[in-house]
């Protein structure tokens, strides 16, 4: 694959001229932390980050998406009728997604887009998306992502791979998507520049290592009925912190919200944390205690995906659930104690 | 305040041994800097996961809610005033409890030490009242005292009010503490002006309930965002939703709260909500000099009626 | 929280004092009316992006 040599004096022209074609996204310092936001026309994403506090996931799936609109008004011809909402589809480019969070739209990809069912909005934003990525030159110490199938400069789930290599970019064309938005830019030096050293360096610099070998060999039962989600569920305080912080977990909720005559079907971010989350009609709750919401999250993310898929984890390594929880509670921790599981005779917590 | 672990190991074993508890509710060593994980220990051999450092911040009354084991619960002063609470509105029995009180002197604010810092922050110690904060690069030593959390650096009442053991000789109160100075500037703002900054101080309210869910007034079987039967808030990122949420929240500790500060502690996105519950507490020390959770045998301001209670904006 | 102080009123009035529930009604209409339509806390339907 080509690498592309960006000198940093070209980048803010280079983005200038790809305006036109892109609506860009990237990531901008608010409040002490960095998250994406579409860049007004002249901003720059700022760099200067380890990753964004929130991931990157709301480029495609917003926290809340309208997705239907209606009209109560009777002299309206198709009043209570659910129109889909027309979306803003052009093209858009996402600048600066790490690696990570990049590889995490390709699991969430099995969700949204398979073969029974596509998600209209998902799709149409997702495959309307360019990624940019940036490579992680430092990897924060609560980064596992060479454990959970990815790396500071993997490139699956990319378009192109910049990386940072002090007064240029080095940008890797990964597919025909990225060739394009190299070209729209209008940067086109071509180096024979090698990213193979400093990737290596990146990797090296990966402290943490979360075994995920024994999951699949598991059984699904015992490790459900096993005696630690007591202890490892005990701190949580089923906020939806680590859900909404997750660039691979995908569930929502649907809701109709109207004012006056007009309404809208939208969809919010939900969590498996939230006693609502499934709740039935009849008041029952199936999912009634914090040790089932609990052991759900960590089964649903490092066994039944595991199982369901047979391509590891639902998981990219990213670590913010870790840093982010307010009690922290660790899926290093939690992994490990699922990988290693051994059922002794009694051990049982339903 | 590292030298109480060994005390609160030794109270605990005793307890646990004797049977005077099923269970003692304290923390473990994280796994983070500055981070500590609630836990729960059941066997005396056990008790060498405790330990107390400057970085305890959960409120573990939290932890105590409808619980029916007899429980040690570890106490700082603002855990033992919601202890207080939770005994005034039956949400745990004082005969249940053996309450090993810590005398303290603060907990340190990690987002502060995060915010002084450019490189990753691998781990704090403390020396001397001094903390020693080590990056990759380099090693820092700042006075304790300057990185205090925000809502530790305001408390008058570091000794717990209620206990049954101490892990450690009473500490000096806070004296001379304006409490207030921030919220009487924002009281004295114009109304668009408020307006405004609550509207900056929520934007980046994610919805998470965190806040909600660390706060041990929040034990509502359902909380009011939660009702579907009517549906009472919306449930987008709309930010009036985001708002009705924060302020009737506020409300509903109103004369309750300790400012414990978990709320704010636990917030992914550093959102201060403490200038919400702060300013009904000052109103409810104004209007009925009261300070929630320092005694047992006094309700809440506002679920008592009194016929001298203070009426002068109903006109 | 940023809603103007002579936007809510309370009162307690006996269903003797007529004047007075006239004299408060009408000091709240002409106080509200004073200060025009609320803006604030009022939710509009989410935006489509």
């Amino acid at each position: 694959m080509k690498v592309i040599k960006i000198d940093k004096k070209d980048w803010a022209g280079g983005l200038d001229k790809a305006s036109s074609g892109y609506r860009f996204f990237g990531p901008v310092e608010d409040k002490e932390c960095h998250n994406f936001k579409e860049l007004d026309k002249g901003e720059l994403p700022d760099f200067n980050f380890s990753n964004t506090r929130l991931s990157a996931k709301s480029v495609v799936f917003p926290q809340t998406e309208a997705m239907f609109e209606y009209s109560l008004d009777e002299n309206e011809a198709d009043h209570h009728l659910m129109k889909e909402c027309r979306k803003n589809d052009a093209p858009r480019a996402v600048l600066g997604i790490r690696p990570c969070d990049a590889s995490a739209f390709l699991l969430v990809k099995r969700n949204f887009d398979n073969p029974e069912y596509r998600d209209p909005w998902w799709v149409k934003a997702y495959e309307s998306t360019t990624f940019a990525g940036l490579a992680c030159n430092n990897p924060c110490a609560s980064c596992f992502c060479t454990s959970a199938g990815c790396g500071p400069f993997d490139e699956k789930g990319l378009d192109v791979l910049l990386v940072d290599a002090g007064d240029h970019f080095l940008a890797k064309v990964v597919t025909e998507k990225g060739r394009k938005m190299l070209a729209a830019a209008g940067w086109n030096a071509e180096t024979d520049a090698d990213i193979e050293a400093l990737k290596k360096d990146a990797e090296s610099k990966i402290s943490s290592f979360v075994p995920t070998d024994k999951l699949k060999d598991k059984t699904t039962m015992e490790l459900y009925n096993a005696a630690f989600w007591e202890e490892a569920a005990f701190a949580c305080l089923n906020c939806g912190t680590c859900t909404y912080s997750c660039p691979t977990c995908w569930c929502f909720d649907i809701q109709d919200e109207s004012k006056g005559k007009s309404g809208i079907r939208m969809r919010n971010w939900d969590s498996c944390m939230y006693p609502l989350f499934t709740l039935h009609g009849s008041g029952h709750n199936p999912r009634g205690t914090k040790i089932h919401r609990v052991r759900q999250r960590f089964m649903h993310k490092l066994k039944y995906y595991v199982d369901k898929y047979g391509d590891g984890i639902q998981c990219v390594g990213c670590g913010r659930c870790i840093r982010l929880c307010p009690v922290n509670i660790d899926i290093r921790k939690i992994c490990e104690k699922m990988n290693s599981y051994e059922p002794k005779a009694g051990d049982c917590n339903r | 305040m590292s030298n109480y672990t060994d005390k609160i190991r030794e109270i605990s074993e005793r307890l646990l041994k004797e049977g005077r508890v099923d269970m003692v509710i304290g923390f473990k060593q994280g796994t983070m800097p500055m981070m500590n994980e609630p836990c729960f220990v059941k066997k005396p051999e056990d008790v060498s996961k405790l330990v107390w450092d400057s970085h305890c911040g959960i409120n573990l009354a939290n932890y105590l809610t409808d619980r029916k084991e007899k429980i040690g619960v570890i106490a700082k002063g603002c855990d033992s005033r919601n202890i207080v609470t939770h005994i005034i509105e039956n949400k745990i029995k004082r005969e249940q409890l053996v309450i090993i009180g810590v005398p303290c002197k603060g907990m340190i604010d990690r987002r502060k030490i995060a915010s002084m810092s450019d490189a990753e922050i691998l781990s704090v110690a403390e020396q001397n009242g001094k903390v020693i904060v080590k990056t990759k690069d380099a090693e820092k030593r700042y006075e304790r005292t300057d990185l205090l959390q925000k809502n530790c650096a305001l408390c008058v009442h570091r000794n717990p009010v209620i206990y049954d053991e101490l892990a450690a000789d009473l500490v000096e109160e806070q004296k001379n503490v304006d409490r207030y100075a921030d919220i009487r500037e924002i009281e004295a703002m114009p109304p668009d002006e408020k307006w405004h900054l609550f509207d900056d101080l929520f934007s980046a309210c994610i919805r998470c309930y965190a806040c909600r869910n660390a706060c041990p007034l929040c034990y509502c079987p359902t909380c009011f965002v939660d009702e579907s039967r009517p549906q009472w808030v919306g449930k987008s990122t709309d930010p009036i939703d985001t708002k009705t949420f924060h302020f009737l929240r506020a409300y509903h500790c109103a004369g309750r709260c300790t400012d414990c500060g978990a709320c704010e502690r636990a917030c992914p996105v550093g959102i201060n909500m403490r200038l919400l519950t702060r300013k009904l507490e000052k109103d409810c020390f104004e209007s009925f000099g009261w300070e929630a959770g320092l005694s047992l045998d006094q309700r809440p301001p506002l679920d008592v009626y009194k016929t001298n209670d203070p009426e002068d904006f109903i006109k | 929280m940023g809603i103007e102080p002579d936007r809510l009123h309370f009162s307690w009035i006996s269903s003797a004092e007529s004047t007075k529930f006239v004299e408060v009604v009408t000091g709240v209409t002409e106080a509200v009316r004073a200060l025009g339509p609320h803006q604030k806390f009022v939710k509009t339907n989410v935006k489509v992006a």
